[in-house]
C-alpha cells in the first residue's frame, strides 16, 4: 500500500516542467489574492497574482483564481508565484499550510522560506551526507527519523536548486 | 519515503521545527547567521502564590542566560 502511494507521489512530482506553465484559459479568470507569510516576515500581503504553484503533501499543485476552498499541508519544497507580468519568483519553504479561503484568497503560512539563490549547494550536499549517515546509523528511532526528515528536506533542496 | 511515518514519533510542531532547522542550515553563510538566531528559543518561568511572584527561573540556565533581552 505504501509502495503504491510512493509511486503516485513521485509520479506527481516529476512533471514539474508541465506545472511551471501558465494555463491558457486562466487569462480570463482574474487574479488571486495571495498572502505568503512567515513568523518573522511577510513576503506577500494581499498581493494580486495569477498563479501559485505549491508542493502539497498530496502532490504538486497550481492554484489559480477562484479555487475551491481547501487546506493543504505543504512538503518542504518550492512555492512559485506567477504574477500578471508573467514573471515567476520561487521560494523554498520548509513546511506549513496553504489555505484557499472562500472569496478567492490564498494564504500560505510557512515557518522558513528563502529565495532559491540564498542557498548554498555545498552546504546542502554536506548536510545531506551527514543526515543520511545518521539515518542509517544505530541511534535511537527518534534520532533516525529526525535525520530522515532532514535528509528529505535536503534532497528537495537539491532538486529545487538543480532544476532551477 | 520512510519519513512519511514521522507521525509515530513527533508532533507536527516538532516536524515543522526540524524542517525549518534544516532549511536554515542550508542557507549561504551571509544569511545563515541571522537565520540561526530565529531558531533559538529560551524559556523563563515564575511561580505565583497568594498574589506574589516567586523568582524567575530559566529553563536552561547555561544556554538561556546570555540570549537577547527578556521582555520583562
Amino acid at each position: 500500500m505504501s509502495a503504491l502511494r510512493l509511486l503516485s507521489s513521485t509520479s506527481r512530482r516529476v512533471p514539474s516542467a508541465f506545472l511551471q506553465q501558465k494555463r491558457g484559459y486562466a487569462e480570463a479568470a482574474g487574479k488571486l489574492n495571495l498572502s505568503l507569510v512567515l513568523p518573522h516576515q511577510a513576503i506577500f500581503t494581499s498581493a494580486d497574482v495569477v498563479q501559485v504553484n505549491i508542493s502539497a503533501a498530496t502532490g504538486d499543485m497550481g492554484i489559480l483564481a477562484n479555487h475551491v476552498p481547501s487546506i493543504e499541508p505543504l512538503r518542504p519544497g518550492v512555492v512559485e508565484v506567477i504574477d500578471s507580468n508573467n514573471t515567476s519568483k520561487k521560494w523554498f519553504v520548509s513546511s506549513g499550510f496553504a489555505n484557499v479561503h472562500p472569496g478567492n484568497k490564498l494564504t500560505i503560512n510557512v515557518v522558513e522560506a528563502a529565495p532559491l539563490d540564498s542557498f548554498s549547494p555545498e552546504a546542502v550536499r554536506t548536510n545531506l551526507q551527514e543526515a543520511l549517515k545518521v539515518a542509517a546509523g544505530n541511534g535511537s528511532e527518534e534520532d533516525k527519523m529526525e535525520a530522515r526528515i532532514e535528509a528529505d528536506v535536503y534532497e528537495a533542496l537539491q532538486h529545487a536548486l538543480g532544476s532551477k | 519515503m520512510s519519513s512519511a511515518t514521522w507521525r509515530n514519533f513527533f508532533t507536527y510542531n516538532k516536524y515543522a521545527q526540524i524542517t525549518a532547522r534544516a532549511v536554515r542550515q542550508s542557507l549561504k553563510e551571509t544569511e545563515r547567521v541571522a537565520a540561526e538566531k530565529r531558531g533559538v528559543t529560551a524559556l523563563r518561568y515564575q511561580k505565583w502564590e497568594n498574589g506574589v511572584g516567586g523568582t524567575q527561573v530559566y529553563l536552561n540556565p547555561d544556554a538561556d542566560k546570555g540570549l537577547g533581552k527578556p521582555a520583562v
